[in-house]
């Protein structure tokens, strides 16, 4: 495909044009970032696999497995890069850290006199007991208790404040994560469910063109129909089976999207028997039957659609199964006139 | 895609692009990327900087869209075909 578009623009008097052979497929498995139309870049650095990573793998569970959903879902703009990358634990590990930090700095503020802890109008010494009384006292702060029964004097005063502060945004952090780690996973269930029944839905439909499209044939080959009401049932089969071809057709082009191997062989399966009902059909009605305007429309399309899905150029690999049913599509596709 | 699929041509002399290559220079202005998959599928990924330019619409399109013809151009689709 692409060594046509190359020849192509080859004859349109390009000089300068090269084929990427490995295409859309080999960019993605070599984890190379991708766009979508909202202009959003899913990967942020090239050293980052998405394609293997989130690729949901084919694990040969025939008929009806769940669907898994990849997308390349990072970055949740309330929380900075850094928080991003740290576990909700390292975040803790950090909270705690600083904590006792700032409780050491109290301690040694007592050492340099003036500068440490007051409780109840006595200096807090800077002994093991003392040490306790710091840390306690730093613990009160950052959980911004603040009980008043040891005060800050000096520059322990500046430490607290800043103690204070840190503290509030790095707990925040802590909660934030916690909370947004569950909305992935109930949008990642939520896509889950949806695709799934999306998938249940093209299966359905399809399997009622097919019904209709057959006994439509029937009804032609014995022609005992008046055409008129024969044309309204084509119609409405004919619009019903583009949309889900073009479902389908957008679901095999998703480059980071794979769908499970024995759904995605039932879809392609009925596709495939659909279309050449239909070029049946096409060829059984009579020489003066006129197409609608929107049935012409819906067939262009619908042979456009077909035409595009070929083993050999949706951006995955597919096992042969899948890569035959494909190309029997694009066949049958030529039929229908 | 008027390829007819029992007899597939294999240009043999059709200039390539390493993916390194390709990777390396994916932010270099002089180089245009053109998708030539259907715009369903340039809708939903496509390599950064790449212009939509289905298979089909490539010489009514292909004019407007490259004014210049000698401009460095890497083609790509959906994979080796």
């Amino acid at each position: 495909m692409a060594q046509q578009a190359v020849a192509l623009l080859h004859n349109l008097g390009y000089s300068n044009v090269r084929d990427y052979r490995g295409g859309l497929a080999d960019w993605v498995d070599s984890g190379g970032p991708l766009e979508s139309a909202t202009g959003e870049a899913s990967a942020s650095d090239l050293a980052t696999p998405i394609g293997p990573a989130l690729a949901v793998s084919q694990d040969g569970l025939a008929g009806r497995g769940p669907a898994r959903i990849s997308r390349g879902r990072r970055g949740n703009d309330a929380i900075p890069g850094f928080v991003e990358r740290l576990s909700t634990f390292q975040l803790f590990v950090i909270w705690i850290g600083a904590v006792l930090l700032s409780g050491f700095g109290y301690w040694l503020g007592a050492l340099v006199g003036e500068h440490g802890l007051v409780e109840g109008g006595v200096p807090v010494g800077a002994s093991l007991r003392g040490l306790g009384s710091a840390l306690y006292f730093s613990f009160v702060t950052a959980t911004s208790v603040g009980y008043g029964d040891i005060v800050p004097v000096g520059f322990a005063r500046v430490i607290a404040v800043v103690e204070a502060v840190a503290a509030l945004v790095v707990f925040g952090a802590v909660v934030a994560k916690l909370i947004s780690h569950r909305q992935d996973e109930l949008v990642h269930e939520i896509h889950r469910v949806t695709f799934d029944e999306r998938l249940d839905r093209v299966q359905s439909n399809l399997h009622v063109v097919i019904t209709e499209l057959l006994s439509l044939t029937a009804i032609c080959e014995g022609s005992t129909m008046p055409s008129q009401r024969l044309a309204a049932r084509l119609d409405s089969a004919v619009l019903l089976f583009q949309g889900e071809l073009r479902t389908t057709h957008d679901l095999l082009y998703q480059p980071r999207l794979l769908v499970e191997e024995g759904a995605l062989a039932s879809i392609l399966a009925n596709l495939s028997s659909a279309l050449e009902v239909l070029a049946e059909l096409l060829a059984c009605l009579p020489v003066d039957f006129s197409r609608s305007q929107p049935m012409e429309i819906a067939l262009g399309n619908l042979i456009r659609l077909a035409g595009d899905i070929c083993g050999n150029c949706v951006p995955h690999d597919y096992t042969p199964r899948l890569v035959f049913w494909m190309d029997r599509i694009q066949v049958t596709s030529r039929r229908i006139r | 895609m008027q390829s007819e699929l029992d007899t597939p041509t294999i240009v043999s002399d059709v200039p390539e692009i390493s993916r390194e290559e390709f990777r390396r220079r994916l932010n270099d202005a002089s180089l245009t990327i053109l998708d030539v998959l259907p715009a369903e599928s340039y809708a939903a990924g496509h390599i950064p900087r790449a212009l939509s330019l289905p298979l089909h619409s490539i010489a009514s399109n292909a004019p407007e869209l490259l004014p210049d013809r000698s401009v460095e151009i890497i083609v790509y689709c959906g994979k080796f075909t």
